[in-house]
């Protein structure tokens, strides 16, 4: 049997340091004695091991008591110090904790569906709901990889149910449900043949819509509500929380029957698959790519029309949660490389605060040491109080996650409710746990090692002389500090390029002026408003509603507003030359519309109020559309032909380019069509118009005048998107104005970190040299020579943190380049001004700090000696 | 390190049975660990045998709230084993070990008015 006495030591191993130091040898000797006077060893055995069980915990707690306490009184001395601390740690685990929320949602949470990683969107399948779902079903039947498929296309409507509201609506196949694998949970979902015409008026509506249209009454299954005017009976309620896609409120299967419901807008469609079971998304490609080309054969058509597209639209299976977690995630990834440098960074500001402190008692711990207490204990304490600043960061942290999970889905909001971020998942908080933890170790073990190297014997006499430094603390000071720079200067300049880029945004000209202008939306489709010349009969009288509000400057309609996410329609135009302009978005307007924007005209002239329904087309193009046509005479004057226009057009004028997606946007080709003339062949704009009005003053107080200006005309068309211009371009650069703001913010606070770090070493230096320096200026040196020496010295591990950074950022660079669309270039400028601002303000805190030199008396400092 | 200011004698109250009768057994004089689980063991039969990790666990905390201290002075070191450590009760050890006594005779009385008192245990 092995030695019990040995066994015995190490289960003492599980008795904290304190303890385990004072009893060590008493616990040894008693349980020799025990163990020889045992009668049964197995007894004795079991009865020690419940000792232990019983006492090792309470000893833990009770000296994790004593060093929490010591800790606080600790830290209580030092307050400027801790706060710092504990604000940076506290942005750096919240920003970390913040932005893990985010992924942890997108990324990581499960998904309301069955087998979600079997699902894939079938991007840029060649064809969609056109055959009807015999030939959709046929092809399914063939599929070599496929076990189910669903179409859908998604567009908001107007829905009457106990009153007007526009909503998210999904025109679905029959088997949408059921391929998805969420029953709804009651009533029933959709049957196979439901999706023909005659049969498919019905819906399943969301959980959200169900409460809050019928406040949860079950006599709502059976129900008829009206989508664009249609009706439709209500069969389903879907399960709580599903609203796939993008939040969706309401479900009907008229994917094949998209002329039912009338609309306003694009229709694209989405094609949703099921995966073989055991197949994955890898193996599945090559099959998709094999379909496709399947596909095009059959019909004639040439496979590389698709198959070489470019790259955003080229055919390929997207997973389901690559789909929904779509620019999240790019986005997520760079803040989190952001934050994760603040962590480091925020690390190694504290890990030298702490150095510092270590310093600064050095005599105390040397004078424990000496007094007896072991290495173990000394660690144990040092440990303790770094976990017990990061635990308190981490707490403070928590709120900060919190805010900056509620900021983000203001931003960037999740696809699906049941991805909603949210910091309070065991997921989330386990992550700040971690983090708070790993950071503790990490800026608590240089300490803590530098602990270990003591030498009481040696130390306790060096530490009564003047002008000695801690062992090797020096070096990791200056070490950390190097590496602190570059960090800092790695993310300043990343965040100098993002900045930089935002501007060039912001300064970026529109093509018309968004101050004092207000924008008002009508949705005519499924009203009584059907044929064009009652459309445009509703028009004009709310135009002339509208103008006759007082200060309303100019009023007028356009199909397609600018800074509006919708897609507009572009086509092939070829002008009487020969020549022709492919992809020019066509955007119908009325008269007034470029006075009312502000867009100027460069040449020719505005519509006017002849241009009538009955009189010559006439259209205006851009100076984009004038190069893209590269005709070297003029164009005004000319004719140009489309197969979307039943006659040849007259160019009467020549506009600026208008950013149409707004400030990234770089400005296509466009035409503009007198909105009259454009009805006939253009029905999938005449229902759906906004109103535009240029007015006197605030254009926030005539939103709701102007409103029910345009109400009046008819009270059962619904008009939305009150908003003045201004605030839809705020709103279109919001993510980049969060995305940036953010990353200056990390960057600026990395900065003062850096500088505070500096400054504490040049100042702890000066206190540490005081002796030396006593004697350079006894010997003659200038105060002013002195200092000029330290600064020189402070400002070396500055240097090589500059150097390192660069290379960094320049490397790093390329990444952020690829993950940000708003950083197009890796700017030189941004590194060479970063790292002079970052020099610059270094050389600064340590002049500062060496400010003290000055008053300097050699004759005190000698005389102490 | 600088230790909390000193309770009074009845904030300790209730003590544990196992501290109570350490208390009592250093009322005699000093003792090493090992003695004292002894003394205890005799006294209540067998009935408490302190575990080595109760044992000094509960002498660290006596320690802790001055109830004990250690003491320098050995008896022969011929007899002893020199790493043995000898405590002995304090003046506040004292006080507390009579406050407990004194709160057990309280409930002594209490019993013996209600439910009367055998004449043997």
């Amino acid at each position: 049997m092995a030695d019990p006495s040995k066994l015995y030591r190490f289960l003492l191993k599980l008795y904290p340091a304190r303890f385990r130091e004072e009893y060590e040898k008493p616990l040894e000797i008693q349980f020799r004695d025990d163990y020889r006077e045992a009668p049964g060893k197995g007894r004795f055995w079991l009865r020690t091991l419940y000792d232990f069980a019983r006492t090792a915990p309470v000893e833990i707690a009770r000296e994790l008591m004593h060093d929490l306490r010591y800790s606080v009184r600790t830290y209580a001395r030092r307050p400027m110090i801790t706060a710092l601390a504990i604000t940076a740690l506290a942005l750096a685990i919240g920003g970390t904790t913040g932005v893990f929320s985010v992924m942890n949602a997108v990324l990581l949470r499960s998904l309301p569906f069955r087998e979600p990683e079997r699902i894939v969107q079938l991007r840029g399948f060649p064809i969609g709901s056109q055959g009807g779902p015999t030939v959709f079903h046929a092809w399914l039947r063939q599929s070599a990889f496929l076990e189910n498929a669903s179409l859908y296309m998604a567009s908001e409507m107007n829905l009457t149910a106990a009153e007007h509201s526009r909503i998210m609506v999904a025109e679905t196949s029959a088997n949408f449900f059921s391929m998805l694998g969420s029953e709804p949970s009651f009533g029933r979902a959709f049957t196979e043949d439901e999706e023909v015409p005659g049969k498919d008026g019905i819906a399943i509506i969301s959980h959200a819509l169900w409460q809050q249209a019928f406040g949860g009454d079950p006599h709502a299954l059976g129900s008829t509500i009206r989508l664009n005017g249609i009706p439709l009976v209500i069969v389903g309620v879907a399960r709580p929380g599903f609203d796939y896609p993008a939040r969706t409120s309401l479900w009907t299967p008229t994917v094949f029957d998209s002329a039912k419901i009338p609309k306003t807008g694009m229709r694209s469609w989405v094609r949703l698959g099921r995966l073989k079971p055991g197949l994955s998304v890898a193996q599945a490609a090559p099959m998709y790519q094999a379909e496709i080309r399947h596909e095009a054969e059959i019909r004639n058509l040439d496979p590389g029309q698709w198959l070489n597209r470019p790259e955003a639209t080229r055919p390929r299976l997207i997973p389901l949660r690559e789909q929904l977690a779509g620019p999240v995630i790019k986005a997520s990834l760079v803040l989190m490389g952001a934050v994760g440098f603040v962590l480091l960074i925020a690390c190694a500001n504290v890990a030298n605060l702490l150095l510092t402190r270590v310093a600064e008692r050095r005599k105390e711990l040397v004078v424990r040491a000496a007094l007896g207490a072991s290495r173990a204990r000394l660690v144990q304490q040092l440990m303790t109080e770094s976990v017990f600043l990061t635990s308190v960061a981490a707490a403070a942290g928590i709120m900060v996650a919190r805010w900056a999970a509620t900021l983000a889905s203001s931003v960037e909001p999740s696809t699906l409710t049941a991805q909603q971020y949210t910091v309070l998942d065991g997921r989330v908080l386990g992550f700040a746990v971690g983090i708070a933890v790993l950071t503790g170790i990490a800026f608590g073990v240089i300490p803590a090692w530098l602990i270990g190297r003591f030498q009481p014997s040696q130390d306790l006499i060096r530490s009564h002389q003047p002008g000695t430094h801690g062992p090797g603390a020096g070096h990791f000071r200056r070490a950390l500090i190097g590496l602190q720079v570059a960090l800092t200067l790695v993310l300043l300049a990343g965040s100098f390029t993002m900045g930089g880029s935002f501007l060039r945004l912001l300064g970026t000209d529109l093509g018309f002026r968004t101050k004092q202008v207000i924008t008002l939306t009508v949705s005519l489709a499924g009203t009584r408003y059907v044929t064009d010349r009652q459309m445009a009969s509703y028009n004009s009288q709310a135009l002339d509603r509208l103008r006759a509000v007082p200060g309303v400057q100019s009023a007028a309609a356009t199909g397609f507003l600018p800074l509006e996410p919708s897609a507009y329609m572009d086509g092939k135009f070829t002008l009487d030359s020969g020549a022709s302009v492919r992809g020019a978005a066509m955007l119908p307007v009325t008269p007034d519309y470029f006075r009312t924007m502000g867009t100027e005209i460069e040449s020719g002239r505005e519509f006017t109020a002849t241009d009538t329904h009955d009189s010559e087309p006439v259209a205006i193009v851009n100076d984009a559309f004038v190069r893209a046509a590269s005709e070297g005479a003029p164009l005004l004057g000319r004719k140009v032909t489309s197969n979307w226009s039943a006659k040849p057009l007259t160019i009467v004028g020549i506009s600026r380019t208008v950013r149409y997606g707004g400030p990234s946007d770089n400005g296509a080709p466009q035409i503009y069509l007198r909105y009259e003339q454009s009805g006939n062949s253009m029905d999938f704009v005449g229902r759906s118009m906004t109103f535009v009005a240029r007015v006197n003053g605030r254009p926030e107080n005539y939103l709701a005048i102007c409103r029910d200006a345009i109400q009046s005309v008819d009270k059962d068309v619904p008009v939305f998107g009150a908003k003045t211009l201004d605030q839809r371009l705020t709103d279109n650069l919001a993510r980049p104005r969060f995305y940036t703001t953010a990353v200056l913010f990390f960057g600026g606070f990395a900065l003062l970190l850096a500088v505070i770090g500096i400054y504490g070493v040049a100042s702890y230096s000066i206190t540490q040299r005081r002796h030396e320096i006593g004697v350079r200026i006894a010997v003659g040196a200038s105060p002013a020579s002195v200092r000029k020496l330290l600064a020189r010295q402070g400002l070396m591990p500055v240097l090589a943190g500059v150097a390192v950074g660069a290379t960094a950022a320049i490397a790093l660079g390329r990444v952020i380049e690829h993950f940000m669309e708003t950083a197009k270039t890796a700017n030189p400028w941004a590194f060479g001004s970063a790292a002079l601002l970052l020099a610059l303000i270094a050389l600064t805190a340590i002049w500062i700090a060496t400010r003290s030199v000055t008053r300097v008396d050699p004759v005190r400092i000698l005389r102490a000696e | 390190m600088s230790r909390r200011t000193q309770p009074l004698p009845q904030d300790l109250l209730p003590l544990k049975p196992a501290v109570f009768h350490m208390l009592l057994a250093l009322g005699e004089g000093e003792r090493h660990g090992y003695a004292l689980k002894r003394e205890i063991a005799k006294r209540t039969n067998g009935k408490l045998n302190l575990g080595q990790g109760q044992l000094y666990g509960s002498i660290n905390k006596m320690l802790d709230l001055a109830l004990i201290e250690e003491s320098d002075e050995r008896p022969d070191p011929h007899l002893d084993d020199e790493r043995r450590r000898y405590y002995r009760i304090t003046g506040f050890g004292r006080l507390v070990v009579q406050a407990e006594a004194a709160r057990m005779r309280a409930l002594v009385k209490i019993a013996d008015r209600e439910f009367g008192l055998p004449a043997r245990a």
